[in-house]
């Protein structure tokens, strides 16, 4: 019988070192190839849960390149109304052309822009603290894979509720993106709004501007009128001047865009996809084409460095100018103590709904 | 800015109207310029529902839309309209016969057609979508003595937008490089998407379709039956009909019935057959290629049918003729 021979492919004897390295090496090699199993299946039901919608920059002569929208909840009611518009070119101008939507390449493409509006509903019996965990899971896990996955200058709205605590936990789960980057859908309550004072003075919803949404998306929202200007035949008005009826302008008006959601729920059985959709591409035009001159829009961004008061490391909505894809919180803005109770009031519950989702990160 | 239009569209409270009206609303149909009263019919057990359509209406923000009126009485969503899209129709319900889905039908395009008839401008156009459409729209249009038979249109577009865009998938173009596809006859499983007469822009040249496919055998078969099954497949898929695509194709429609089609160009529409020069049946609402200039609609003439066109326009017409006589003895009951 042939006597075994310890030895390496070069058939000189091994060391019990050199024998220990080499087995090392493989195991190594081994738990490598693990790894990469377990990433490429799980690339592969994340691709299963996000549609691609590619948006080519169609510039007449020249090579375009394409920005990639990554929309999720995509087979849902609200992006049922949004992705026609746009494919269409109403967010990203008319002179760009529109592919059909793939299924495609998810590790191989960078993302230009993202709109979140996946999230886990709230389901019947479902505590406030269970909504929390499961989104917070949930914006965990979209935040690293933008981190790896998008360009470092993706502009990402976060429209799944409860929108402004998903945006600040994807936004940290993101830390090499610059948190200018996110902010979270409240112009819906601002289109709300303007819309509602509109009607109030009988003009239509274009001719009332510079309202704002304070605070969180949610029934602690602040819509304040005291710096929006109505057009009234011609001539610009005071809001309060415009309408005339103080009581309604702190009463009713506030409760009912804070409760409009809700309204359109209970009538319709379904939520308010179609001004949803609306109030995305609005959002989402704004940051691309920037704000008009002596105009401001509501959004929910990064809170630290604002000039109001409003504790930090928050996203909150505030009034807003956009030029060049960034935006800047309009400073100088005059708060009475009727106000500033309402911006505290909303404060407060949105640094209890970080400091829960922030908790559940942790773990 | 001109003078409002008013717009009604009835099964306001329903999936299509839901994709359509924000549409409508936002100018995509009677042009940027154009400001809108739209109204929103629908039947009494919606009207909550309907309350909620228009509040999202109003949060939308929209300039040009000036007024939005919910109504379930035809009196109010017939009044003095410029323009009427019926999407509201009885649906087939389970153990429905379709002799029962035309009657059920025949019962509320008459009705509509009376209160067009009685309160709507005479240069109304109205779209018929609620299918079964070509036949409802015969209904209305004969139940609107004193309108113009032109003025009634029911859609084909959603069809003709299908195989425009199977055709242009085949070929790799975007579906803009397609045109003058043709879908003949009823808006059913009978009708026929005629490639015949399609031009496919690739590379910069214009090529006739069956040149620029190359499959004789997928333009008369596969193609033909895709286009024809397409809406059942969404139906499948989705687990609803096809919402967004059919208010596009109700957009298209409109708007090239508003701003006239482009030189070299022809549409499919559901129209009125009598005085056509296919040989196909008169008293029909048949769809078939037509241009439009000055929101008036001429059937393109002279295009040449082979015997494989011949035998399946014959088809769809014959489908057509019992639909219309089943309904007019329900109509004289």
């Amino acid at each position: 019988m042939k006597e075994k021979q310890d030895g390496n492919e070069n058939g000189n004897k091994e060391t019990q070192t050199q024998k220990g390295e080499r087995k090392k090496e493989r195991k190594k090699k081994e738990r490598k190839k693990k790894e990469r199993k377990k990433e490429r299946k799980k690339e592969k039901t994340e691709r299963k849960k996000e549609r691609l919608c590619r948006v080519k920059n169609g510039r007449k002569g020249g090579k375009s390149e394409p920005i990639r929208v990554l929309v999720t909840g995509a087979a849902g009611q609200i992006a049922y109304s949004l992705l026609f518009s746009i494919a269409k070119g109403d967010v990203f101008g008319k002179d760009q052309r529109s592919s059909p939507l793939t299924r495609r390449t998810w590790p191989s493409t960078t993302w230009t822009v993202a709109i979140l509006v996946g999230s886990m509903p709230r389901k019947e019996g479902m505590e406030r603290k269970d909504l929390l965990k499961a989104n917070v899971a949930i914006f965990k896990s979209q935040g690293a894979a933008l981190e790896k996955y998008a360009k470092k200058t993706v502009k990402v709205l976060v429209v799944g509720n409860p929108a402004n605590t998903n945006c600040l936990i994807a936004a940290k789960s993101a830390p090499s993106i610059p948190k200018e980057n996110f902010s979270c859908l409240t112009r819906l309550d601002h289109n709300r709004a303007r819309s509602q004072v509109a009607m109030r003075c009988g003009v239509p919803a274009t001719h009332v501007k510079n309202v704002i949404i304070w605070g969180n998306h949610s029934s602690t929202q602040y819509p304040d009128v005291h710096h929006c200007l109505v057009n009234m035949s011609g001539s610009e008005l005071a809001c309060f001047e415009a309408v005339k009826d103080d009581a309604w302008l702190n009463g009713e008006f506030i409760a009912t865009v804070q409760q409009r959601g809700a309204a359109v729920i209970k009538a319709r059985k379904l939520s308010s996809a179609m001004s949803a959709a609306k109030a995305i591409c609005d959002h989402m035009r704004d940051i691309w084409m920037g704000t008009a001159e002596g105009e401001f829009i509501s959004m929910g961004v990064y809170s630290s460095g604002n000039a109001y008061g409003v504790p930090e490391d928050l996203i909150y909505s505030f009034p807003v100018q956009i030029k060049d894809k960034s935006w800047k919180i309009v400073e100088g803005l005059t708060i009475n103590p009727f106000s500033k109770s309402k911006m505290e009031a909303t404060a407060e519950e949105l640094i209890d709904e970080r400091d829960t989702a922030v908790s559940f990160l942790g773990v | 800015m001109a003078e409002p239009i008013r717009v009604v569209v009835t099964g306001a409270a329903g999936q299509i109207a839901y994709s359509l009206l924000y549409s409508i609303a936002k100018g995509d149909v009677f042009g940027k310029d154009q400001p809108i009263i739209l109204i929103l019919l629908d039947i009494p057990p919606m009207l909550p529902v309907l309350d909620g359509v228009v509040m999202e209406l109003q949060d939308c923000a929209l300039p040009l839309l000036r007024e939005v009126i919910p109504t379930d009485k035809v009196e109010v969503g017939f009044k003095d309209i410029d323009a009427a899209i019926l999407v509201g129709s009885m649906p087939r319900k389970e153990g429905m016969e379709r002799k029962d889905l035309l009657k059920a039908n025949v019962a509320i395009f008459k009705t509509q057609g009376t209160a067009l008839d009685k309160y709507a401008k005479k240069t109304v156009k109205v779209l018929v979508v609620g299918n079964p459409a070509n036949t409802n729209c015969l209904i209305a249009s004969k139940s609107a003595p004193s309108i113009p038979k032109e003025n009634f249109s029911c859609l084909t577009r959603l069809d003709h937008n299908r195989a425009s865009s199977q055709v242009a998938m085949r070929c790799g173009v975007s579906s803009d490089k397609v045109k003058n596809v043709i879908i003949w006859g009823n808006h059913s499983s009978t009708q026929y998407p005629d490639v015949h007469h399609a031009k496919v822009n690739v590379h910069g040249s214009e090529m006739a379709a069956y040149d620029a496919v190359k499959d004789e055998s997928w333009l008369r078969g596969d193609f033909i039956s895709t286009v024809q099954q397409r809406g059942a497949a969404v139906i499948k898929a989705r687990k609803l009909s096809s919402a967004m695509s059919a208010a596009k194709a109700i957009c298209d429609h409109m708007r090239d019935i508003w701003f006239g089609t482009k030189e070299g160009e022809f549409i499919s529409m559901g129209v009125n057959a009598t005085g056509n020069t296919y040989g196909i049946p008169e008293d029909l609402i048949y769809s078939f290629p037509v241009e439009i200039k000055n929101k008036t609609w001429k059937m393109v003439d002279g295009l040449s049918i082979n015997d494989f066109s011949r035998a399946k326009m014959d088809a769809t017409a014959a489908e057509l003729v019992e639909e219309r006589d089943t309904a007019l003895a329900f109509l004289s009951q």
